[in-house]
């Protein structure tokens, strides 16, 4: 960080106060004309991400500016714009027939031609479909994706910090964002101190959250048949979270952090267009659930980030381990390497490694001679998977001032449990994962 | 108005904003008086100097005043700021070491005889008494000039009362800016094909420049400047060629400066963690 | 069970890392010069950041860690 103003270093004071005892009074602080403009950062990305096998795909431009008043004063604005389209996972599992899907998340209002206007439910009920709805059939072995998944969603996030005493910094942010179906307002503030000669730094922060959720068609009763289409208004939930770190310089070379996080959600946390596959003994499909949910989440986090200056090049590591009271457990080794290549040029590869063990009440599908859980969720979201990113940034820098750069990233989830010893199920992939090619060019302007 | 002299072996002069030709003149006297006072009283070439007489003593307890007390107070500070790298005992390596732009260095042996006569710590400073063992030295060259342009400054200052800015040789310090716009200096930077004059705009405070440009060493392709690393009796490696840092005082500007330059490769690093404005120059 | 332990444990460092702190780990104003690099600030790129954490937070089940992520979105 190259602020141009900062609260004195303490070799800085030392040297002012001996030659303010030297000379018997101290000198104003040399002031030469400023150049005209404060210092002011732009940082914008043009991000393109992409699913496989037709699922999701996004375009996300984000712009990022950060000016800096003197003294530490620091404002920062963030506008984002992310637009989505493609087809995302109803939560149902393949099976080896035609299977027809109504459409709650769709904009469209008209019902598609070509598809039947009436479902016939697996036992044989023919049920007409509401004028409201468009229907869709995935074929025999296919993933069911609901392929009218569309969304564009707007957030502004407005931060500012400053210092409220010696070696002591506050920062208060707010954020606001517009889904088609969701909105989301929060706002968190951090205090920092630094001492022992600024090689140590402690802060601590709260955040607080609340969103209203609006899901289109309503928010269905959790857990009923999915064919009686049972639905509600709209739902909300909040969110209270705090942050505890430490920074501490280990060497010249080296700058580590241990941060605790602790956030607990409140409200509706159902995802209100996911269902789960109900089969029979022979594995033949017999209905679908909705998702239902706990109305709570407690959930903790210790997070261990390093970074680390070897031979010209900078590696920055981390190690974050997660838990939370849906008995999700999960483990982040994040790795990237800044190489320099001189002439302003660098290279980034960046690896990362990520588990997480499933929800309790995470099921691929549901039997029917059980009994209906309180909770249940298919969510690939919620499963057991091991996940891993590959990718390299590269970036050129000009004038002194801009710099361009070009990332491209893969990122792959490959799930536990994907099959079914069932006979119906037999050579189906329940839960294919999940493979995307991320590309995201960058444009950053200093002053 | 602008009043010159040569004092510190430099081209000296002082800026004044004022059309009193009378008023003028009475202040380029006291500034020149005044250099010429500090200059004789702490050189290390006049036999008649604190300095001389305290490099003479032999060991024995020398009673120096207050304004030489509080430079021995400043140096003894910066000693301790640079954890030891700011030495004002360091002078003696010029016994073995003279930069003279050939490719002479000096033996092994020849730095192992003087390095035991380095070393703040090896003074005692008692005020009023310090002691300077046998064979050590004390020499106020790192801090002579900075010191004279800021007690110049305050001088001009209290009889003037207008706009002033005390010049020697390119280490300087204004007071306030004139009526019609800042401060127009140039520090120049011989011996360089790129940026041969640094041209900047001061509203107040101060200039100090230091660098190696005419007083080196060359061998086998190496560049020994004369910004000597007491803890080994080399010159600092990588060092820029000039470096020059503003500050509220002279004397805070130069040291700023001379800590930088003992920073050698991590000078401009070094610099940008002060927070101070700087302009660095490598070969 | 096996989290809570290791978040003691964190804490427990964390504590007596600010506590020997003093003298024992860190660096002289004097050797500051490779942590200056822009590079080496812990929040050195935040737009990546914030992009790849909005990523995995719509696409696994945990989320956040460094700092606070700002709010929320409709994706999870």
């Amino acid at each position: 960080m190259q602020l141009k103003k900062k609260s004195p270093t303490p070799l800085r004071l030392g040297l002012m106060a001996a030659s303010c005892a030297l000379l018997g009074s101290p000198g104003a602080e040399a002031q030469s004309v400023p150049d005209g403009e404060q210092p002011l950062l732009i940082d914008t990305g043009l991000l393109y991400y992409k699913e496989d096998q037709g699922r999701v795909q996004t375009i996300e431009p984000v712009v990022r500016l950060k000016k800096d008043y003197g003294d530490e004063h620091v404002l920062g604005v963030t506008l984002t714009y992310d637009s989505l389209t493609g087809g995302s996972p109803n939560g149902a599992i393949p099976a080896k027939k035609v299977q027809t899907f109504a459409t709650p998340s769709g904009t469209s209002l008209k019902p598609v031609s070509g598809v039947p206007q009436t479902y016939t439910t697996p036992s044989g009920q023919v049920v007409a479909a509401l004028a409201k709805i468009t229907l869709y059939s995935i074929q025999p072995g296919q993933l069911p994706l609901d392929p009218n998944f569309h969304d564009r969603r707007i957030a502004a996030d407005v931060s500012w910090a400053q210092p409220i005493a010696t070696n002591t910094n506050a920062s208060i942010a707010g954020h606001l964002s517009n889904e088609l179906d969701f909105d989301s307002a929060a706002v968190n503030g951090a205090l920092s101190h630094d001492f022992n000669g600024k090689n140590t730094t402690v802060s601590a922060g709260l955040n607080a959250e609340l969103d209203a959720v609006k899901p289109i068609g309503g928010a269905p009763v959790g857990g009923t048949d999915y064919t009686q289409l049972l639905k509600g208004g709209n739902k909300s939930k909040d969110v209270l979270g705090g942050l505890l770190g430490v920074t501490q310089v280990m060497s010249r070379h080296w700058v580590a952090q241990l941060n605790y996080s602790y956030d607990k959600s409140n409200g509706y946390l159902t995802d209100p267009y996911k269902i789960v596959s109900v089969v029979d003994g022979t594995g033949a499909e017999t209905g679908y659930r909705f998702e239902n949910r706990p109305g709570n989440r407690t959930r903790q986090s210790a997070y261990f980030g390093n970074k680390v200056y070897i031979a010209g090049n900078v590696l920055d590591v981390s190690y974050r381990r997660s838990k939370d009271d849906w008995g999700i457990q999960s483990n982040t080794i994040d790795g990237r390497l800044h190489i320099d290549l001189g002439n302003d040029i660098y290279l980034e590869p960046h690896a990362r490694w990520y588990h997480q063990g499933a929800a309790d009440f995470y099921h691929l599908y549901l039997n029917q001679a059980d009994p209906l859980p309180t909770y249940l969720s298919a969510d690939p979201r919620l499963a057991d998977f091991k996940a891993t990113t590959f990718g390299v940034k590269f970036g050129v820098g000009f004038s002194g001032n801009t710099e361009l750069s070009l990332r491209v990233e893969q990122y792959q989830q490959k799930p536990t449990d994907t099959s079914s010893a069932l006979a119906g199920l037999q050579g189906l992939d329940l839960n294919p994962g999940l493979k995307t090619i991320i590309v995201q060019l960058g444009w950053r302007y200093d002053y | 108005m602008a009043a010159s002299f040569f004092a510190m072996a430099s081209p000296c002069e002082v800026l004044l904003e004022t059309r009193d030709l009378g008023l003028a003149r009475a202040a380029g006297r006291a500034a020149a008086d005044e250099a010429w006072r500090i200059e004789a009283k702490f050189s290390r070439y006049r036999r008649d100097s604190v300095v001389t007489a305290i490099n003479g003593s032999g060991g024995t307890p020398v009673a120096v005043d207050a304004e030489t007390g509080a430079l021995l107070d400043f140096a003894k500070h910066c000693y301790q700021l640079s954890d030891g790298r700011f030495d004002v005992t360091s002078g003696v390596l010029r016994r073995c070491w003279r930069f003279d732009g050939s490719d002479r260095l000096p033996t092994a042996t020849a730095i192992a005889a003087v390095m035991p006569f380095i070393g703040f710590d090896k003074i005692t400073w008692n005020p009023p008494f310090v002691t300077v063992p046998t064979g050590m030295e004390l020499d106020f060259g790192g801090i002579g000039k900075e010191y004279a342009v800021d007690r110049v400054l305050a001088a001009v200052t209290a009889t003037s009362g207008g706009a002033v800015l005390v010049n020697f040789g390119g280490d300087l310090a204004a007071n306030r800016p004139p009526a019609d716009g800042p401060w127009r200096v140039g520090i120049e930077r011989p011996g360089t094909d790129r940026e041969a004059v640094l041209l900047l705009e001061l509203e107040r405070g101060a200039l100090a420049t230091s660098g190696d440009t005419h007083r080196f060493l060359l061998r086998d392709g190496v560049r020994y400047g004369h910004i000597m690393d007491v803890r080994t009796g080399w010159p600092v490696v990588d060092a820029p060629r000039s470096v020059t840092v503003a500050a509220g005082t002279c004397i805070e500007a130069g040291m700023l400066a001379t800590f930088a330059m003992l920073n050698g490769a991590g000078a401009e690093s070094f610099l940008d963690q002060q927070g101070t404005r700087y302009w660095c120059l490598r070969a | 069970m096996r989290l809570a332990r290791l978040v003691g444990l964190a804490c427990a460092a964390g504590v007596l890392m600010t506590m020997t702190g003093c003298g024992t780990l860190g660096v002289k104003p004097w050797q500051r010069d490779l942590l200056a690099k822009k590079e080496m600030a812990l929040d050195a790129n935040p737009l990546d950041a914030a992009i790849d954490d909005h990523i995995y937070f719509s696409k696994e089940a945990a989320s956040g860690g460094r700092g606070f992520g700002g709010g929320g979105c409709g994706c999870n």
